[in-house]
């Protein structure tokens, strides 16, 4: 299909393509099946106001929402769900709806309504990428809509504050959390040895959780002791996002640059005894078969180091 | 001022135990609480005289709320426990949460069917002790189907398809109420379901577009049934309750069109498996008429 498709979403940061969950979901999906987008991030623009994400935009028309991007992609033949059987394909739409009743309202709250979280991470990171004025009004919208999100569907009645429903939404997420990792037990996927949409959505719900830095997340920590599930986002972004320049494992770069200079230095230190060497050498009052390498009392500059 | 707090907690419908950071007080109390209201509910066992609350069966009650208190009835049957069934038109504004049915057990209220199963499972009664954990995520995974596609479409078809809202909905749902208070009543409700979809991103979608994701839900429960008799091995579970108060209530309720029922009647092995639990825990309530007669329900119009 040579169709050019263009998606809108948010731009990524700490490692993945996008830090927007629903984003990540259908970024993750097309490159499962195959298709070929190009991904044009909203940052910046007015649209991070007006639009909807992620949008996919495809001759002429526009679908918005994971679930109906999702259908369209495989009517065009873009199907990774090919392979399941029946009852997993049940399976998938019972573990999506799980991720939306369980783990969502967490994740909502931590990323947008907790307050240390929001004044130093989403906000800063959303103000950051819209346009002046929009910085000022981008944030507090999608915090306005997640709490009001959260209230609705989770309080007992709309009278109820949010700190009497945090308890409750975050044991539920942890419950989802061990399910997960029940399901997913040691293998790399859900369903076989191929990506299907489920490891899709599972990816996309829970890889910013992974990756980002949040300064207070209890959710996250418990998430640190599920290895299963954080081997999964880990080998879907090695996999499949490689190539992208936001490579994960920072970590691992700056270990690298502590070797590099601690070989650096080493390779100094030879450097400089061999040139003792040499001298000696070719000091005249030397025999030429003389192989010691001590250095001699004439060069000053001794063998401690600099 | 945050604290630290390791909770240990052993009681068995617990699942999570992880060292928790926390700002407020409100999250030690509620937990705490918690954990005290199962230790008090495992010390009695389930009393004779435990009572069931939902709104009026004939006047009142609503297809979303006869659904999940026939979940619960069902539930409490597959566990041989006895509840009387009380119709009150104020049943909502009794209950703890705000939602109906809800059961009154000893000195706890409980409602909805998911803290009313940990409320049994504290007390010895479980009807999922013999799944593994794959099973048991996926059985919560497809009560949350149910929940999420069968129970928000219930709630979109009454109260936001305008023909169903004026027609059935609103004049049921204020029937025990005299001038003016049953329009103020009604349309609060309606106006606070219509955030709710709003919130969840249902308040876009069409009729059709509701109808297409029952059916595609029915397609799904239907081949996780498959030939078996329950959803899981040969014994029901909550999930088999669950279900069957959706399906069934679905079934037999009338609303303005067929077209719900039609979606669901298309799925032959889910017709059996409601015909079925029927016959074997409902069969038995009713003397002299029919068990269809019980579970009737609202038979709108």
């Amino acid at each position: 299909m040579a169709t050019s498709m263009e998606l809108r979403c948010w731009g990524g940061d700490w490692g993945l393509p996008s830090i927007h969950t629903e984003s990540l979901v259908v970024l993750a999906y097309a490159k499962f099946s195959g298709a070929k987008l190009t991904v044009a991030p909203i940052d910046w623009t007015w649209r991070t106001l007006t639009g909807t994400v992620p949008e996919l935009v495809c001759q002429g028309s526009t679908v918005t929402e994971p679930a109906q991007i999702l259908n369209y992609l495989r009517k065009l033949r873009f199907n990774a769900d090919y392979e399941l059987s029946a009852r997993q394909g049940a399976d998938t739409m019972a573990y999506i709806a799980l991720l939306e009743e369980k783990l969502r309202p967490a994740l909502l709250h931590t990323f947008w309504v907790d307050t240390e979280n929001y004044s130093s991470l989403t906000r800063p990171w959303f103000a950051s990428r819209s346009p002046f004025p929009l910085n000022f009004l981008v944030p507090g919208h999608h915090a306005n809509t997640a709490l009001s999100r959260i209230l609705l569907t989770k309080s007992d009645s709309p009278l109820h504050t949010i700190t009497e429903v945090e308890g409750k939404i975050y044991s539920e997420a942890k419950e989802c959390l061990n399910l997960l990792s029940h399901r997913l037990g040691t293998a790399y996927y859900f369903f076989g040895n191929t990506p299907c949409s489920l490891d899709a959505f599972v990816f996309g719900f829970l890889a910013p959780l992974h990756k980002a830095s949040l300064p207070s997340s209890p959710l996250q920590n418990h998430l640190r002791q599920l290895e299963n599930l954080q081997r999964f986002c880990d080998h879907i972004l090695n996999a499949h996002f490689s190539s992208h320049p936001g490579s994960p494992q920072p970590v691992q770069e700056t270990v690298d640059a502590n070797l590099q200079k601690l070989t650096q230095l080493v390779n100094k230190e030879s450097n400089l005894i061999e040139k003792m060497d040499d001298n000696l050498r070719s000091s005249p009052q030397h025999k030429p078969f003389r192989a010691d390498p001590r250095p001699s009392p004439s060069n000053s500059t001794g063998s401690t180091p600099a | 001022m945050t604290l630290m707090l390791s909770v240990p907690l052993t009681l068995s419908n617990f699942s999570c135990y992880s060292p928790v950071c926390i700002d407020s007080s409100h999250f030690i109390m509620s937990l705490a609480a918690e954990a005290f209201v199962s230790q008090i509910a495992a010390a009695e066992p389930w009393p004779e005289n435990a009572t069931l609350y939902q709104p009026l069966r004939e006047d009142q009650i609503l297809l979303s709320d006869c659904a999940s208190s026939l979940a619960v009835q069902a539930y409490l049957r597959m566990c041989n426990l006895p509840v009387q069934v009380s119709y009150r038109p104020n049943a909502e504004y009794m209950s703890p949460s705000g939602k109906v049915p809800f059961v009154h057990v000893g000195n706890q209220v409980v409602s909805e069917l998911g803290p009313i199963v940990q409320f049994t499972k504290a007390k010895g009664h479980s009807l999922s002790d013999g799944l593994d954990d794959v099973q048991r995520a996926e059985m919560k995974a497809y009560m949350e189907l149910v929940n999420n596609m069968l129970l928000t479409a219930e709630l979109y078809i009454q109260w936001c398809d305008d023909n169903t809202a004026a027609e059935i909905s609103r004049p049921r749902y204020s029937s025990p109420y005299s001038w003016p208070l049953n329009h103020i009543l009604a349309y609060q409700k309606q106006w606070e379901v219509r955030r709710k979809m709003t919130a969840v991103g249902w308040a876009g979608k069409n009729l059709e577009q509701v109808y297409e994701d029952v059916s595609q839900c029915c397609q799904a429960l239907s081949q996780r049934l498959g030939t078996q008799p329950y959803f899981f091995n040969k014994q029901p579970t909550e999930l088999d309750a669950l279900v069957f108060g959706h399906l069934f209530t679905i079934l037999t309720t009338r609303l303005t069109s067929d077209e719900l029922s039609e979606k669901v009647k298309s799925y032959s092995n889910l017709l059996a498996f409601c015909r079925r639990i029927e016959q074997s825990y409902f069969e038995d309530s009713q003397a002299g008429s029919s068990s269809r007669g019980y579970s009737k329900g609202p038979s709108l119009f």
